[in-house]
């Protein structure tokens, strides 16, 4: 039960990590790396809260071992903001209030990240796939549809 | 500003409650309707949104301070048993493990009203406290529980309400499973007298589940001792309720006990008292000499941090053949839990409809599951639902369309006190949201043709949110014009930080980008009550727009000193002090508070009571369009418009996101949330999130929101209600209104599942 | 989740040779998605746990027409769902990957983990140490046993929870399965037990054994299948009731069909009886109500769950009605 090191690029900083093989990545950005912005709200992939970017695909960051996640590229909300300027979905996410106490909120922002850069345009029906492995407990949805839908329509992609 | 000494009375969660409070005598205008308004009632993105979408929102669970240490705590895994033996020696021999406290070495800390202990031998639920340890890592924590050794006498135990008031049920307590020995019992005229009135009369039973909050932040806090001082950043709804309760358990003083919450993931009433995680967090970090973090896992949050009481609810409605109620009689049980809390829900049914001869009786009962607490609307959510759905069955036994009957009924005094209301616009409402959902073609009762059929229903809501005293604000102006707002009240996501902004610029005719407010921390603001009971908004926004009238009025006399012309001469417009009919003659905010050699000048402000002698309350109806699957069950909720009487809103936009939100809590407990319990061993089957089903994308229909109110100026000088609880107390009786239309069979249990329907449907 | 000794095998013959002779001690990991709430729940504790999805070329999908479609077994569930061939060639399949959880899993999880994952019974997951975890009772029997089967259960009662074990039978998909040294195929009819013969596993698979490639024939040019899942939640969440069918036609009637239940059974459960009758059916209403008269006709519901019948009975017929029409 021997410690590994892995090495992972976050947010495009290159970090070498030794980890404990039952560690996940979700530990590793929260407590390791202090990118707390990632949240942790179930453990076991059933809230979506802890959703970051990784080889371009969402994934649960809770249910990533953290070897598993060796070599990887991954992308946590902190990675969103652009020299100080706000991403089009967040700014998006602001104007129509798609945030209400702001737990879901990075993870929402993940998985529609990952949507807008598979396809262009999507329908709400799309959107509505797409973060259904996000829960929130706070608002109705709709907002963060909206949200979504309207950088998709001005193909503000990236 | 002239002060003094009042009584004032306001509803909080589950009763009325009465303050004495120091509230300013001073009158201000009122503020009219929003139209005449620059900056409240605005659809403003709210202005801690940088905080939340950059990730840099630090909620109390993302604290982490230098040598922290991590607690985790072991639960009784049966429903009723006492401890005969815990060993915790091979734990504390953990590489890493630092303390474990168990109730042979924890202070003896009263809990749950002196009934129980922090630590306690007798167990009295599933996921009652049992241990906790303190350790270098999460896991670590984690590893060692497994090493405590717990030897438990099992007692015999109940789950079920209905079956821990039957005689020779287990006890949970000595004393016996009715919570206070006895029912609680309301009337009013005489319903014996009533019934023999009525042309019908229509008695029905209905039943709602257990619900549990389960917001997504978990129940966690981060303690750190200075010597004597202990500041703590908690997930809490109220920082200084928790302040004043930890103050208490570890006997020191208040003023020595810092609580901070910036951020929070959600709390629905979950969060509104000190939780014993917080305390034993706090005799951990003493006794290691380290800041601890503890925070509840999603299996610990399902059994130990509250729920809403489940109902099983009995009631009885006369009416005559013109649509007059005559009388009314409702009967009802739920379980507290293991130890004390509220469990009735006939509020509404007592004061919705205009009746003269009501009575209720309602019992709570301790059973062995965790115990139950305030959520949203406490008891109106579930007691709106039979209330809403027999007003149903009794419109259709006599032939009234459902809304017509709501309104024949309609009460135009509080039928309860008899006194008026502040405001009433309940009929503008009903009459709005009619026509929003397109009411004149809803159908006959499961008239529709093929396998999928649709229904409409209403329903009707009742809610205090007058909020009330004491609230105050403190707001620091600075020398260039830029403004800060403290006060010691939360943001759950609801707004606060962005609609205090909002209240200071309109007063101050300063941007909102000049304002910064600080919320949540018990060293540094004045007094603000706990988040719940929909009373935020219309407590602390009096209080806010006091300190910044306080402001300007101070600002003017300073001015009218400098410039030596009465203050009445004076004109104050955009932050800038002229001289009437002289516009040249003038002083900026800086002028003012350098010319008093301040930097910054202070004021603070308070809630005004509220006026005596009137009933304050919120009103709204909301309407549903489902369509019901016959094949499959399933009920998919189309269209909801909730139309409400809130007072004055304060920022469209965060009321709208608020609205949204309450809807589809209650379209979840209407539809698909429950805690199941296994009645043979005692223990909940779904404390996870996949189990326990929470609305997801999936579920969300369409919402249209209309607020047919402006400022309720009999309440305070913003004449704000809240909006929290009111948007989600008629959802479940809309959605089983509109069920029932669709398909003709009236589903009476909540939550309305596929399998009901399917059954229901074969008969 | 207990600590383990993590294991990234090159070779097929490597993995295998890692495994000893119990589950427990040493367990496979696919996409982990199961797994790791398995272990975080404490319903598993390897010692040893060996990383299938650093074995090179097991992530592939291949269609070749007229041989037909092969897919690697650790191949994501994503990469099922969005493939063009199977899209077009196999709808029943895209269509059963798109409802398989969320997609947050769908991108980790893989088509061999997915059908060897646990049963999702609530006393299996919870703390009951039950029939499944090598205890004396099944909780569920006598418990709350809305969510549980209706047929081929005994001694204990779950469903199986894939998604897409559901479509694989209906296409009569065949398993390459590596053991000790070799590979054998296994028709996925053979896969997976019910509990009366082996109420711990929910499959053959003997430890050291791998799935490494799952094969389906090429279907005729007037095959239709689809998949329809009925789930409480309607997303991120199991199959109360979900439906497989694969039917070829032949003018006006149909030729012949296999439809395949899950949610109602331990193992997805192929509905032989109506299968047969499609042969040669007039696909009208009243010709398909007449056929769901014998569709699980030996289910013995429990007493929260004979919702099930009519809901399994309505799915089927919608989807027969919807792919012949």
């Amino acid at each position: 039960m021997k410690t590994i090191k892995i090495q992972l690029l976050v947010n495009n900083n290159e970090y070498e990590v030794s980890v404990s093989p039952n560690e996940t990545l979700l530990d590793i950005l929260r407590e390791r790396l202090g990118l707390t912005g990632t949240k942790r709200g179930c453990e076991i992939g059933e809230c979506g809260a802890c959703t970051v970017v990784m080889n371009g695909e969402a994934v649960n960051s809770c249910l990533i071992l953290a070897p598993q996640a060796d070599g990887s590229k991954i992308m946590t909300v902190e990675g969103l903001m652009r020299n100080g300027e706000y991403h089009p979905l967040q700014q998006s996410f602001l104007n129509h209030d798609a945030v209400h106490c702001g737990f879901c909120t990075p993870g929402m922002l993940m998985s529609a990240y990952v949507l807008l850069q598979q396809k262009q345009n999507p329908t709400e029906t799309g959107i509505k796939q797409a973060i259904a492995g996000n829960l929130c407990r706070c608002t109705g949805y709709q907002q963060i549809v909206e949200a979504i839908g309207d950088v998709g329509k001005k193909g503000e992609t990236d | 500003m002239p002060r003094k000494i009042v009584k004032s009375k306001y509803f909080f969660e589950e009763d009325f409650i009465e303050t004495i409070g120091e509230v300013s005598t001073e009158k201000v205008k009122d503020w009219g309707p929003n139209s005449q308004l620059k900056v409240v009632g605005k659809s403003l993105s709210r202005i801690d949104g940088y905080d939340k979408v950059s990730g840099t929102a630090k909620f109390s669970f993302d604290i982490s301070l230098p040598n922290m240490v991590y607690a985790k705590t072991l639960r009784c895994p049966l429903p009723h048993a006492k401890i005969k033996k815990i060993d915790i020696s091979e734990a504390k021999k953990v590489p890493g493990v630092l303390a474990v406290l168990t109730y042979e070495n924890a202070p003896k800390i009263p809990w749950y009203y002196g009934m129980s202990f922090l630590f306690d031998p007798h167990l009295r639920y599933e996921g009652d406290e049992v241990a906790c340890i303190a350790a270098e890592t999460e896991q670590i924590a984690v590893d060692a529980l497994k090493l405590i050794h717990v030897e438990y006498e099992e007692l015999p135990f109940v789950v079920d309400a209905g079956a821990a008031m039957k005689p020779g049920a287990a006890k949970v307590h000595d004393a016996g499973n009715v919570v206070r020995g006895e029912p609680q019992i309301y009337k009013r005229g005489d319903i014996e007298k009533g019934f023999k009135q009525a042309d019908v009369v229509v008695e029905d039973t209905f039943s709602t589940q257990v619900e549990i909050h389960n917001p997504t932040e978990p129940h966690c806090s981060v303690v750190n001792w200075d010597g004597s001082r202990l500041t703590i950043w908690d997930s809490t709804q109220g920082v200084f309720s928790v302040r004043d309760a930890i103050a208490g358990y570890l006997k020191m003083p208040a003023s020595k006990v810092r609580v901070i919450k910036k951020y929070m993931g959600g709390a629905f009433g979950s969060k509104l008292e000190a939780g014993k995680y917080t305390v034993m967090a706090a005799l951990l970090a003493r006794e290691t000499g380290r800041p601890v973090r503890i925070a509840l896992d999603r299996r610990a949050m399902n059994l130990a941090v509250g729920n809403r009481p489940g109902s099983v609810q009995k009631l009885k409605v006369g009416a005559k053949k013109d649509g007059t109620l005559t009388a009314m009689n409702h009967y009802s049980y739920g379980a507290a839990g293991a130890y004390p809390s509220g469990a009735g829900c006939s509020r509404p049914f007592r004061t919705l409809y205009k009746c003269f001869n009501v009575r209720s009786e309602e019992y709570t009962v301790f059973i062995n599951t965790g115990r139950g607490r305030p959520f949203r609307a406490p008891g109106h959510v579930q007691g709106t639902f039979a209330f809403e759905s027999i007003i149903d069955e009794t419109a259709e036994k006599i032939g009234m369309d459902p809304l017509a009957f709501r309104i024949k009924n309609y009460a135009e005094v509080d039928p309860a006190s008899n006194r008026p209301y502040t405001g009433k616009l309940l009929r503008q409402a009903y009459k709005r949201g009619a026509a929003a959902i397109g009411w004149q073609d809803r159908k006959p009762a499961g008239s529709g043709s093929g396998p999928v059929k649709t229904g409409l229903g209403v329903a009707t809501q009742i809610w205090w949110g007058g909020g009330g005293p004491p609230a105050y604000a403190t707001l620091k102006l600075n020398r260039d014009g830029s403004a800060h707002v403290i006060a010691g009240s939360q943001d759950l996501g609801t707004g606060t930080y962005t609609f205090i902004a909002q209240v200071a610029a309109e007063v101050l005719e300063i941007p909102m980008e000049k304002i910064q407010v600080t919320l949540g921390d018990t060293a540094v603001a004045p007094y603000c009550g706990s988040s719940g009971g929909s009373t935020t908004a219309p407590s602390v926004s009096p209080a806010v727009r006091d300190a910044a009238e306080q402001m300007k009025t101070k600002l003017i006399s300073a001015a009218a000193a400098v410039l030596e012309i009465p203050g009445n001469q004076l004109v104050y417009k955009n932050g800038i002090i002229s001289v009437k009919n002289k516009p040249d003659k003038k002083l900026t905010i800086a002028n003012i508070v350098r010319r008093m050699r301040e930097r910054v000048l202070l004021t603070t402000g308070a809630r005004n009571a509220n006026p005596s002698g009137y009933a304050i309350n919120t009103f709204g109806a909301q309407f549903a369009r489902v369509e019901v699957d016959t094949y499959t069950g399933r009920i998919s909720v189309k269209k909801i418009v909730a139309a409400h009487d809130i007072g004055r809103v304060l920022n469209r936009k965060t009321l709208e996101n608020q609205v949204h939100g309450g809807i589809l809590q209650g379209l979840g407990f209407a539809l698909i949330e429950e805690r199941v319990m296994d009645e043979f061993t005692g223990k909940m089957l779904n404390a996870n999130l996949y189990d326990y089903k929470m609305p997801a994308i999936y579920n969300v229909p369409e919402i249209e929101v209309i607020i047919v109110s402006e400022g309720d100026a009999k309440i305070s000088n913003t004449g704000v209600k809240g909006i929290g609880e009111p948007a989600m107390i008629p959802t479940p009786a809309a959605i089983a209104n509109a069920v029932y239309n669709a398909i003709g069979v009236r589903l009476k249990s909540l939550p309305i599942t596929p399998d009901k329907v399917l059954m229901a449907l074969q008969g | 989740m207990n600590n383990f000794t993590y294991f990234q095998p090159k070779t097929l013959q490597e993995a295998g040779e890692m495994f000893g002779k119990s589950w427990h001690e040493t367990t496979a990991l696919a996409g982990g998605t199961d797994l790791l709430g398995l272990m975080k729940d404490d319903i598993e504790a390897p010692r040893n746990v060996v990383n299938l999805k650093s074995l090179p070329g097991l992530n592939r999908i291949s269609y070749q027409p007229g041989k037909g479609l092969k897919i690697g077994a650790l191949t994501s569930i994503a990469k099922i769902a969005s493939h063009s061939d199977i899209n077009k060639r196999y709808p029943v399949l895209a269509q059963a990957a798109k409802q398989v959880a969320s997609p947050q899993l769908r991108n980790v999880g893989t088509i061999g983990g997915n059908i060897c994952q646990r049963p999702r019974c609530w006393y299996f997951r919870g703390d009951f140490h039950c029939l499944r975890k090598g205890g004396d009772i099944c909780y569920a029997v006598d418990g709350k046993n809305k969510y549980h089967c209706v047929i081929g259960g005994g001694p204990c009662f779950i469903v199986h929870p894939s998604d897409m074990a559901v479509a694989l039978l209906a296409l009569d998909a065949k398993l390459t399965v590596y053991s000790g040294g070799k590979n054998k195929t296994v028709a996925i009819g053979d896969f997976f037990v019910l509990p009366e013969k082996n109420v711990r596993r929910e499959n053959i698979l003997l430890p050291g054994e791998i799935v490494v490639d799952i094969r389906i024939q090429e279907l005729n040019n007037n095959t239709k299948s689809g998949y329809v899942k009925f789930a409480e939640r309607g997303v991120w969440d199991f199959a109360v009731v979900s439906v497989a069918a694969v039917i070829q036609k032949n003018g006006n009637a149909l030729k012949k069909g296999r439809v395949v239940l899950g949610g109602v059974a331990p193992a997805p459960w192929f509905e032989k009886k109506i299968s047969k009758k499609l042969s040669g059916l007039i696909p009208s209403e009243k010709n398909l109500d007449e056929i769901m008269k014998t569709a699980l006709v030996d289910a013995e519901p429990l007493a929260m769950n004979e919702y099930k019948l009519p809901l399994a009975k309505n799915l089927m017929k919608r989807l027969i009605g919807e792919l012949t029409a």
